[in-house]
């Protein structure tokens, strides 16, 4: 297995549903808290941004760091978490 | 020497104060109408415009040509309206409308989700870091796609002595043949979109001639090669393919199917779940089996003992269960079951088995 978090397994096993935004591998409270008044307060809408950005990985780290404040490892976190959701179930 | 529009109004107010400044023109004091200063321009710049080019007595042949030409080749194209604007265009990014963003990326060989709100930001930055690399590369970006006006770019170059014009036709081909191979090869949208930018640079620091013609070499042949590799891919518009991976069972905490682990085992495996508790069994198979192989052979030798134990205890109490010990049992058995049961219908056998014992 490679270097995932436990966070980032317990997202990509299942559907996400209705999980909250700080569900995702790299948010945490505090980023979730920023993202949530951003409008991005369920995980799903940020999958919805991810999407929008078909889905490229750079794009949206870069989009996360600008609007969470996410540092670069952070964003990569999550955005490798989302990647591999969207493999597995989209 | 400076090339001067002959339609200013595409440019900004900010931009012709520039210009004006840089030019030397005096500025009226104060905020006017950008038509103040689009006058000033066109009266003062594109007047020295015209006086740049005609002169044929005092100049030589040799020196006429050159700056009507090199004038030309700075602007990338004969300088028609169109092409200045649309050069203007790509330096103020975020000016543009989403329509035209989503163009100019194009050209850049990246293809773009929708702009929206939520995403045009991202694009007009990266956009913006595109057009930033080609300036300072003395470059316009242009020549990318319009492969016959660099054909006669290229007379015009080689007179100039200018070897741009030669890299942008060989750039033109990596860019051309270059996403499609790495895509097929891998994954999309993000490698596309960093090779046309990757390749540029690269063989800017690179030499130029030999390096070059080896990269087109290569990508054309990288592209013939992976053609005969995937001979049943469909080719697609932009040379992505992407297909849905399957889920690896295993990995990132999906259940595993048993059959895939232990093939041999497994059979052995059924004939231990029948004989023994099966709802143990599937208690343990459901929650995703992180634990490594070695702790699965360990609780089947535990349920092995188990099962044995039993079987054992059976066994023992077959051959152990003597004649005397059955007999003692069922009298055991008939005090404690039957007479219960004979007793709430009269006290005589009461006294019967009471006699006999």
């Amino acid at each position: 297995m490679s270097t995932t978090s436990q966070k980032h397994r317990d997202f990509v096993a299942e559907p996400m549903g209705d999980k909250p935004v700080t569900a995702l591998s790299g948010i945490g409270e505090v980023l979730g808290k920023k993202l949530e008044e951003q409008g991005f307060d369920k995980a799903f809408v940020v999958l919805g941004q991810f999407l929008l950005l078909r889905k490229d990985r750079e794009l949206f780290t870069e989009w996360l760091k600008d609007t969470s404040g996410a540092n670069a490892r952070q964003a990569a976190s999550c955005s490798q978490c989302l990647t591999e959701w969207c493999d597995a179930f989209l | 020497m400076a090339e001067f529009l002959e339609d200013p109004s595409v440019l900004t107010k900010e931009k012709l104060k520039s210009e004006l400044l840089a030019n030397d023109v005096p500025l009226p004091s104060g905020e006017h109408k950008k038509d103040v200063y689009v006058q000033l321009y066109l009266k003062n710049l594109t007047v020295q415009n015209k006086r740049k080019a005609p002169p044929a007595d005092t100049f030589s042949s040799d020196e006429e040509i050159t700056p009507v030409l090199s004038n030309r080749s700075r602007s990338g194209k004969k300088a028609t309206k169109k092409t200045d604007k649309v050069r203007k265009e790509e330096v103020d990014v975020f000016s543009l409308t989403d329509e035209d963003l989503k163009v100019q990326l194009l050209k850049y060989g990246i293809n773009p989700g929708p702009i929206v709100a939520s995403t045009r930001k991202l694009y007009e930055k990266r956009l913006q870091k595109l057009l930033d690399q080609p300036p300072s590369e003395t470059t316009p970006p242009e020549p990318e796609t319009a492969v016959p006006e660099t054909v006669t770019l290229k007379a015009d170059g080689n007179q100039n002595g200018n070897t741009n014009s030669v890299e942008d036709q060989y750039s033109d081909k990596e860019e051309v043949a270059e996403p499609e191979p790495v895509p097929i090869a891998s994954k999309p949208v993000r490698s596309r979109g960093k090779t046309p930018v990757t390749t540029r640079t690269s063989s800017r620091h690179r030499s130029k001639l030999v390096e070059e013609t080896t990269q087109q070499a290569d990508s054309v042949d990288g592209r013939d090669v992976l053609k005969d590799l995937f001979p049943n891919e469909p080719s697609t518009p932009t040379g992505i393919i992407a297909t849905c991976r399957r889920p690896i069972h295993g990995a990132a905490g999906r259940p595993v199917r048993p059959m895939d682990l232990w093939p041999e085992e497994s059979l052995f495996q059924q004939s231990v779940y029948t004989t023994t508790k099966s709802s143990f069994t599937d208690s343990r198979s459901a929650p995703p089996p992180v634990r490594p192989p070695a702790r699965r052979s360990f609780s089947i030798w535990l349920k092995l003992l188990v099962f044995l134990t039993l079987v054992g205890s059976l066994f023992y109490i077959f051959q152990n269960v003597t004649p005397e010990q059955v007999n003692s049992c069922r009298v055991f058995v008939q005090d404690n079951v039957v007479n219960p049961l004979l007793s709430a219908m009269g006290v005589v056998d009461q006294e019967e088995s009471a006699g006999s014992k």
